[in-house]
């Protein structure tokens, strides 16, 4: 064994990341979210390759927002299970998790109407309700009592572009039409309704942002007190309690209200829990691989060693089991159950566009079934294998290409769960410049789509990460449990 | 009085304290002794590498006991519902594309083919079950479950020796050597 670590090895007023280290790949980042963003003005605003390009920036947000929001949990986690191991790479959790509220500037696309209606069919039709249906009391002959409608607006108001803000029609408006789809959405008025919708997203992105913001605060303030105690120890414990559900809560229900959303007939229990494994184990990739920048660039080389590889990498392998477990686990109860409502979103993404034509010759653009195959193996076998050993987990050579493999492969997961609904719900609404009854995929530019938002994003991701790396001490030089991390020993 | 010759256990040398055992293990392990052990209450960390040994080859063993499991469960579900008799439940097909109804008992049977691994093949890298060690028959070796910190070199051991293993012991910092016969 090395030497131990002391306070002797720590420099007093920590370590600081030099500005030369940062200030070019800053300047990249924004550089390319600015003219990403410019460019991504354009696609929005683009008459027939808007309405795709809505997917696009959704599937960039959320793959995002799962990283912050694993960093917020990782944060919480470590306070609240008291865990000593970690103390040195904290900090890192701590920049990772106060990206979070920074994503809300990325989510302002989506709370717009004009591109909501591209994502949201129920917002579309409570949109177009509520503009259109006035519900008309009656009596009828047998003594019942119900709603008749009354129309009005009907040449103004398009059925996908409904326009209109966040007010949602009542109960009785959607009973009023007697369709047999505004039933569903009047039996799930109670959580569906727009403002409903808004409020708990700004709650989300509020509520939860305070708590990194405290927790994060905490920790940078002991890096400066001459008198560091237990007690900010204590309180970011305290705090953490309060975190920990509200994180539960709204990384289940952004996934929700973002992503089950956009099929409004279909649910699934399994789906927050299945948000939240990506969450955890892709940030904890994301961690090792800043964690293995930083040793780089001769940062942290004092407090984090071997052995911090080896716990985070445990940490990763278990999530990637427990990845597997969630998604399997909502594959087979749908698949075994075999209902019509709850079959349709893997009947989606196991179908495939390919058709043969009468000379013989195949067209098409995707095969959905082929991905959702290999995701099993490229996501679960392949990695669960390879993280076997221990030097795969410990030596930077081998975890960094790995951890990179990871996020690939969290890229192929959350877009087998978003742009499948693509083609279907563009077609149905008409929306793509085409005549055709139901298209799986969508013209093939739309794919550039994907890549704008993803880098555009990921550069706004990148940015705000480095800003939030530089803007305080590597780690927390003054923690009581400083030492016991250095040393750390598993 | 009996004239039968007993047979020599080896050298039980007792160390004052945790950082004493550790030192002295570094100096053994650097002697170049294979056949011997390290005795404590608790577990002493970094103590592996103080003995210089090396990591345990118990995870190959299970990474194939649970291969197996995983092998076993698929055959058994593959086996029995597709090929022998193929169960038909809900018009779904019967074929190897089935697997998610397999996926449940290839996964229980990796886990238990595994723990089984773990289980039998610890006890025999250990050499449990045993009734009776030689280091029984040292009276002072009974406090090693209380606050005695000993290590015990083997007389199996190719380097071991009556005086020299003794000497390098009390360099150690060794004290309390005993030369342990078996009963």
């Amino acid at each position: 064994m090395a030497h131990n670590v002391t306070s002797q090895d720590l420099p007093e007023n920590g370590e600081k990341i030099a500005k030369k280290d940062l200030s070019l790949p800053k300047l990249i980042a924004f550089g390319l979210f600015v003219a990403g963003a410019i460019a991504s003005y354009f696609l929005f605003n683009d008459q027939t390759f808007g309405s795709g390009y809505a997917y696009s920036w959704l599937f960039a947000f959320l793959f995002f927002l799962t990283l912050a929001l694993g960093g917020v949990f990782w944060t919480t986690l470590h306070h609240l299970t008291n865990s000593g191991w970690g103390v040195s790479v904290r900090r890192i959790m701590e920049n990772l998790g106060f990206i979070f509220p920074f994503m809300a500037v990325i989510a302002v696309p989506l709370m717009i109407p004009s591109v909501q209606d591209d994502l949201y069919e129920w917002m579309n039709r409570h949109r177009e309700v509520q503009q259109t249906v006035e519900a008309d009391p009656v009596t009828y002959s047998d003594g019942t009592t119900g709603y008749e409608a009354k129309y009005s607006n009907q040449d103004t108001v398009k059925a996908h572009e409904p326009g209109g803000g966040y007010k949602s029609p009542t109960k009785a408006q959607l009973y009023a039409t007697h369709d047999a789809h505004d039933h569903l959405l009047k039996a799930k008025h109670w959580y569906m309704t727009l403002d409903g919708w808004l409020i708990r997203i700004v709650c989300f992105f509020v509520f939860l942002s305070a708590g990194i913001f405290l927790l994060r605060k905490i920790s940078i303030d002991q890096d400066t007190d001459p008198n560091p105690t237990t007690r900010r120890l204590i309180l970011a414990r305290k705090v953490s309690c309060a975190v920990m559900p509200i994180f539960a809560v709204a990384a289940t229900f952004l996934a929700l209200d973002f992503l089950m959303a956009l099929d409004y007939k279909w649910f699934s229990t399994m789906y927050g829990v299945w948000f939240f494994a990506g969450c955890a184990l892709n940030s904890m990739a994301v961690l090792i691989l800043a964690l293995s920048w930083l040793r780089y660039k001769g940062y942290l080389q004092t407090v984090t060693s071997e052995e911090h590889y080896h716990v985070m990498g445990k940490l990763m392998h278990a999530f990637v089991i427990f990845w597997a477990y969630v998604s399997f686990s909502q594959f087979m109860l749908i698949w075994y159950a075999n209902i019509t409502e709850e079959t349709s979103y893997f009947l989606l993404r196991n179908s495939s566009d390919f058709v043969t034509l009468a000379d013989g010759s195949v067209t098409g653009s995707v095969n959905w079934n082929v991905w959702s195959t290999l995701l099993v193996f490229l996501h679960f076998a392949v990695p669960f294998v390879i993280l076997l050993p221990h030097y795969m987990k410990k030596k930077v050579k081998f975890v960094v290409p790995i951890c990179l493999y990871i996020l690939v492969m969290h890229v192929l997961d959350l877009y087998i769960a978003v742009i499948p609904e693509r083609g279907p719900s563009l077609s149905v609404m008409d929306k793509l410049g085409v005549d055709c009854e139901l298209l799986l995929t969508v013209q093939h530019n739309a794919y550039l789509g994907d890549i704008v938002a993803f880098i555009t994003v990921g550069a706004f991701f990148v940015f705000v990460f480095l800003r939030n790396l530089g803007s305080a001490n590597t780690y927390p030089n003054r923690d009581p449990r400083i030492l016991e991390s250095a040393n750390l020993h598993n | 009085m009996s004239t039968t010759v007993k047979r020599v256990y080896g050298y039980l040398a007792e160390f004052e304290s945790a950082s004493h055992l550790y030192k002295g293990a570094e100096q053994v392990r650097d002697a170049g002794f294979k056949k011997w052990d390290c005795y404590s209450s608790y577990p002493i960390h970094g103590l592996d590498d103080a003995m210089g040994i090396r990591r345990s080859i118990l995870p190959y063993f299970v990474f194939f006991g649970g291969s197996t499991g995983l092998l076993t469960g698929f055959s058994l579900a593959f086996i029995t519902q597709v090929l022998i008799y193929p169960t038909v439940v809900q018009a779904k097909p019967a074929n190897i594309f089935t697997t998610a109804a397999f996926f449940p008992i290839m996964f229980e049977l990796t886990i238990l083919f595994s723990g089984f691994t773990v289980l039998f093949c610890l006890l025999g890298l250990m050499g449990l079950p045993r009734l009776n060690h030689p280091l029984f028959a040292s009276r002072q070796f009974h406090r090693v479950t209380d606050d005695g910190f000993f290590i015990a070199i083997e007389a199996r051991d190719p380097n071991f020796s009556a005086e020299e293993t003794k000497a390098m012991l009390e360099a150690a910092g060794g004290k309390n050597i005993e030369l342990v016969e078996e009963d």
